[in-house]
């Protein structure tokens, strides 16, 4: 029994892997790749601003016989206006567009409200896909791109993927 | 003398054999979650500490455009100091008067010194990094005179959720 226990123990020791090298292979490979490595992703939104047109082009636009609406979303001190505007909807369509969302308990502004509520534009009018956003001054920046957010995407399907940014006309 | 040698050698430093599975395996996880990490980007962008990006869900690249960082405290194009902010006003813009800024000069410089084709101009975007905390009346001039310099198109820079 005790020869069998030695014979055993040596084939085991016969058989183990020498790690030196692939150790220093890891040596070399890591701090090349934290060198390398990237802690933060940096994505990014296109969004424009309005520019001054010199009207060369307004003949070639046709009216579409689709309903195709543009939001405009006023971001507000005490919560989010929602109205819209097209050049071939009835007056009726862009009233009921129409609504305000209040923001709720301390300066939340209530993007899920916010959201069902584009989503159920955007399932009436699939051709819509500009939003305009119009902040108030003192509407910091983090709300700006979080209304975006909200616009932009619902889950994984686009809704109004354009984006104009804008101040505040007269 | 024979038995002084066998208990001489008996006693001799063998040294100790590594454990150093253990080893192994920390070294392949680091090795793993770094080869996620790694960004093939050969651009690397330097930010200030002071800057604090907003997050979102967007999942587009940024294009290697002009760099436009705004912080609490001061304006860049590119690492180019261009401008102060002192309590969310940009020193140097009037907002009556945006081209006759230092920022505008400079986009317009470089607008005319890249040599362009229309279409290339047309698909030219600034990326745009702001700090989180800034209010819109203190971004709106930036933008507003960017547009004017002949950059209507941003790319607001943003991280990833």
């Amino acid at each position: 029994m005790l020869g069998r226990g030695r014979k055993r123990r040596k084939s085991e020791d016969d058989v183990e892997l020498d790690m030196v090298p692939i150790m220093n292979m890891f040596l070399v490979l890591i701090p090349f790749l934290l060198m390398s490595a990237s802690f933060f992703h940096l994505k990014a939104i296109n969004t424009s601003v309005p520019v001054l047109s010199n009207g060369e082009n307004n003949d070639a636009i046709k009216p579409d016989d689709t309903v195709k609406l543009t939001l405009i979303v006023e971001i507000k001190k005490d919560g989010i206006h929602l109205s819209a505007s097209s050049d071939n909807a009835e007056e009726n369509i862009l009233a009921g567009i129409e609504k305000t969302f209040r923001i709720t308990g301390k300066n939340d502004y209530p993007f899920d409200e916010f959201s069902t509520c584009l989503r159920d534009i955007k399932a009436r009018y699939p051709k819509s896909d500009t939003v305009i956003i119009i902040p108030e001054k003192s509407v910091i920046y983090e709300t700006i791109i979080q209304t975006m957010d909200v616009a932009r995407y619902s889950k994984e399907s686009p809704m109004f993927p354009k984006v104009v940014l804008s101040g505040k006309v007269g | 003398m024979a038995l002084g040698k066998r208990r001489r050698q008996k006693g001799a430093f063998i040294p100790p054999k590594l454990q150093i599975t253990s080893m192994m395996d920390m070294f392949t996880i680091i090795l793993i979650f770094l080869l996620f990490s790694f960004s093939d980007k050969q651009e690397t962008l330097s930010l200030d500490n002071d800057l604090q990006l907003p997050t979102s869900n967007a999942k587009l690249d940024y294009n290697d455009s002009i760099k436009l960082v705004l912080t609490k405290t001061q304006l860049q194009i590119d690492d180019k100091v261009v401008a102060k902010i002192r309590d969310g006003q940009v020193q140097g813009l009037n907002p009556n008067d945006l081209k006759a800024s230092e920022l505008y000069k400079q986009l317009e410089s470089r607008k005319k010194n890249d040599d362009r084709t229309r279409e290339d101009e047309e698909k030219d975007t600034i990326l745009f990094l702001c700090d989180k905390r800034l209010s819109f009346d203190t971004i709106n001039s930036i933008v507003k005179t960017a547009g004017m310099a002949g950059y209507p198109n941003f790319q607001f820079g943003v991280l990833k959720k």
